[in-house]
């Protein structure tokens, strides 16, 4: 149980690889984070130095409030779950749990190490396996053994570094489900690394979304998926990911427009009061709205636009219908399957003409250039840095 | 339950010879091709006969000749697949190998005659020494194999001819299982420790380290045995010192043969160190309660090859002892027992039971442990 504390860390590799940029991050007491992002935007980098498996090339990391820049691993009271489990083959699974606590000085009881150990399999369901050696062991079973092994010991930050990417889907899903019940029993901060924005989402209470060794956005799930801050964040949190299209912001007196293939839609609710509150001019944007806030018109008008079916995938509770602009961008539609009728429902397929339009109140604007939110209010210092300082690959 | 019944459908079988068996399929299989084409040569006719136009004639019978092909082919494959079925299993089945098998008996034997001429060629030697060593009647060479007399009383001659602490076997032998067993145990502590730091740690100057070592030791170590030789006068450990000498030397360069050994431990994940060191153990502890515990054959493998350099090590040994006797290994103090015409004569056979004994504690080494010391050279590749 502690708090964790980044400021301006960096970590630079051999080679000038400059893989986290100055990270800055309060991590509050008994806080579940997780950090996400596509593969080699430095999560595991950033995990590695609060664990000391990496040294940090500028910057410190405080937990509980002490400085552990220069401590080692052990000195630091942090379990880790690996991506690739890393029992010990030459250890029984009871062996492999035990090992952080015969470590322990002075010396445990094996009373309570013992205590410990069953207490921890009991929970995973592993009691019947330990006595095996990690070997004779599914994918599954492994991973309960790498968390058993991580939650025997008292530590002050639980980390995991992509703990389920080894998993198939149906055992992910359940073991997602198994952690957040552990989260629970555990109680202590914890910080999770992932690929997965489904994750991510739901088992952070808050999200830290990184790209190229920089923080993207940080906030709770809610903030990130309907105030993403700019168009990276806007596309990574959900799934299917949000249509961007290009479109003006149009301002007319007291109230805005947006004008994508031709339409002309009101922008509602709270969005239009922010956008007027901060005073927000006509020009051009990135239009974004969620493939969930689509709804399908029945005849065209001016506040509707119209598209063509390319492919409809049957989801079973929904459909997402592939469709193309007739400017030729391409859109995905999320629609309910109880919605439509038998009939409708047989007449999606290629070729068939449809009218859209969406939800006023939860589009998103973001500026061409800079691919900031007009309604961010933090500035996003960390993506004007992008531009000048990353070369393009 | 099916394991058996396939058993008692097999062994009917096997009591035919392949002979039978081949015959009988092809009968069958002939008889059925035969009926197939009797049926199929009334059915053309009628078709034919159904139609006048030409053209017509032409494509049935065409067709016929593709689908009349298509069913033959398949009952062949059909009476094959039961023909490879009921042949007792093994070399011989199927009979139309048969060129290709003696080929391969020809082959075989070619090889096996040739090993065996090896064999003998090199065994010849040891097998010579061990009938020398048991030579009782004495003379340097005689001109028969055979010894005339047998006995054990080159071994006995060879203990007591000499005391110990004049430098007698006994002497060399010990000294030698000394600097062997020394220099085994740190050799091997010292390689291991720097193969897993070369393998795991990444320092400043790990790469020059790693290549000045490489280059380092191909030169010949005898080009040093002269400025050696003179430190370890100069540091009072020559001839009747020279065993603690020995050991200093044998084991001074010990760190250079890192290279199998972090081959090996470079294939075990480093994910391993991570999650130990994060449960709480230091570099050290990582190193002997999870690595080594995952290394058995590596570290047999560097015990063995350190016991067995100094264990034959003739040259050097002799520099250091020069002629002090008690300084020997026993390489030295055997080629000490015919150094000269009369020992020679004297001495011959109690050199080969000499010989003997220096190679037995190595042979039964090697025959406990061979297994583990080829994993060992194979490192990486069994691990997988
Ligand atoms: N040991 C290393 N040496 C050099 N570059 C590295 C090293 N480890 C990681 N990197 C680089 O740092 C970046 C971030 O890596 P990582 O933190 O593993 O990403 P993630 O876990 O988010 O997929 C990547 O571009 C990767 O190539
Ligand atoms: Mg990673």
């Amino acid at each position: 149980m502690a708090s964790v504390k980044l400021t301006d860390v960096k970590k630079i590799y051999q080679g000038n690889v400059v893989a986290v940029h100055d990270f800055n991050l309060d991590i509050k007491d008994k806080e579940f984070i997780v950090f996400v992002g596509p593969s080699g935007c430095g999560k595991s980098t950033t995990l590695r130095m609060i664990a000391g498996l990496e040294e940090i090339s500028e910057g410190t990391i405080e937990i509980d409030g002490v400085v552990v820049n220069d401590l080692q691993p052990k000195d630091r009271y942090i379990s880790m779950v690996f991506q690739n489990y890393a029992l010990y083959p030459h250890l029984t699974v009871f062996e492999n749990m035990a090992f952080p606590l015969r470590l322990l000085r002075p010396r445990m009881p094996n009373a309570e190490i013992y205590k410990r150990v069953t207490q921890a399999a009991e929970v995973l369901g592993i009691t019947q396996y330990l006595t095996r050696k990690p070997k004779a062991l599914s994918g599954g079973q492994r991973q309960r053994v790498a968390i058993g092994r991580a939650m025997v010991k008292d530590c002050k930050v639980f980390l995991m570094d992509e703990p389920l990417s080894n998993l198939d889907a149906k055992l992910r899903n359940q073991m997602r489900a198994e952690i957040i019940l552990l989260r629970k029993k555990i109680d202590t901060t914890f910080i999770y690394v992932t690929h997965d924005q489904t994750e991510a989402m739901t088992l952070g209470d808050r999200i830290v979304i990184m790209k190229d060794g920089f923080i993207m956005q940080v906030g709770s799930p809610t903030e990130v998926f309907d105030h993403p801050n700019n168009l990276f964040v806007a596309e990574f949190i959900g799934a299917p990911k949000m249509n961007i299209v290009k479109s003006q912001l149009l301002k007319e007196g007291d109230k805005y427009y947006v004008n994508p293939f031709g339409s002309k839609i009101e922008v509602g609710g709270a969005k239009g009061k922010q956008l007027l509150a901060k005073n927000v001019e006509t020009q051009d944007i990135l239009l974004g709205f969620r493939p969930e806030h689509v709804r399908l018109e029945q005849n065209p008008s001016a506040s509707n636009f119209k598209v063509t079916l390319e492919v409809n995938e049957m989801m079973g509770s929904e459909l997402h219908l592939h469709v193309v602009a007739e400017d030729g961008s391409k859109l995905i539609v999320r629609i309910p399957t109880i919605q439509l009728n038998d009939k409708e429902r047989e007449e999606m397929v290629y070729g068939k003409e449809l009218y859209l339009s969406f939800e006023g109140k939860v589009m998103h604007f973001f500026n061409p250039e800079t691919e900031i939110s007009l309604l961010s209010n933090q500035e996003s210092p960390q993506k004007s840095d992008l531009k000048q300082d990353v070369p393009e690959e | 339950m099916e394991k058996e019944k396939k058993v008692v459908e097999t062994n009917p079988a096997q009591e035919k010879t392949a002979d039978q068996i081949i015959k009988e399929n092809t009968a069958l299989r002939d008889a059925e091709i035969k009926e197939l084409k009797r049926k199929n040569e009334a059915e053309l006719k009628q078709r034919l006969a159904s139609t006048d136009s030409k053209e017509e004639r032409k494509r049935i019978k065409e067709q016929n000749k593709v689908d009349l092909y298509n069913q033959i082919s398949e009952i062949k494959n059909k009476y094959n697949d039961l023909l490879a079925h009921s042949l007792p299993s093994g070399a011989n089945k199927d009979k139309r190998h048969m060129g290709m098998k003696s080929k391969r008996i020809i082959g075989n034997t070619t090889i096996y005659i040739i090993l065996i001429i090896m064999t003998f060629i090199w065994l010849f030697p040891f097998v010579c020494i061990l009938l020398q060593s048991f030579r009782v009647e004495s003379t340097h060479m005689v001109g028969y194999i055979i010894p005339k007399q047998w006995g054990f009383d080159n071994y006995i001659n060879l203990f007591t001819k000499k005391a110990f602490n004049d430098g007698g076997f006994g002497r060399w032998y010990f000294n030698t299982l000394i600097i062997s067993i020394f220099v085994a145990l740190i050799q091997t502590i010292i390689v291991l420790c720097m193969s897993y730091t070369l393998s795991r740690i990444r320092f400043k100057g790990r790469k020059f380290l790693m290549n000045f070592m490489l280059i380092l030791g191909m030169f010949p170590g005898m080009l040093t045995m002269i400025i050696l030789y003179r430190v370890l006068k100069d540091m009072g450990l020559t001839e009747s010192h020279a065993i603690p000498g020995l050991i200093l030397v044998y084991v001074a360069s010990s760190g250079m043969g890192y290279y199998v050994s972090k081959g090996f431990f470079d294939t075990l994940p480093k994910s391993l160190d991570e999650a130990a060191r994060v449960d709480g153990a230091n570099r050290a502890q990582v190193f002997f309660k999870v690595i080594l515990p995952l290394s058995k054959p590596i570290v047999i493998y560097t015990l063995l090859t350190a016991f067995m350099g100094p264990w034959g090590d003739y040259i050097f040994a002799t520099y250091v002892a020069h002629h002090e006797e008690t300084g020997m290994n026993v390489a030295v103090g055997l080629q000490n027992l015919i150094s000269s015409e009369q020992s020679i004569n004297a001495n011959y056979t109690m050199f080969c039971a000499g010989g003997v004994l220096v190679a037995i504690p190595i042979t039964i080494l090697f025959m406990i442990l061979q297994k583990y010391y080829v994993e060992g050279v194979t490192g990486g590749a069994v691990k997988g």
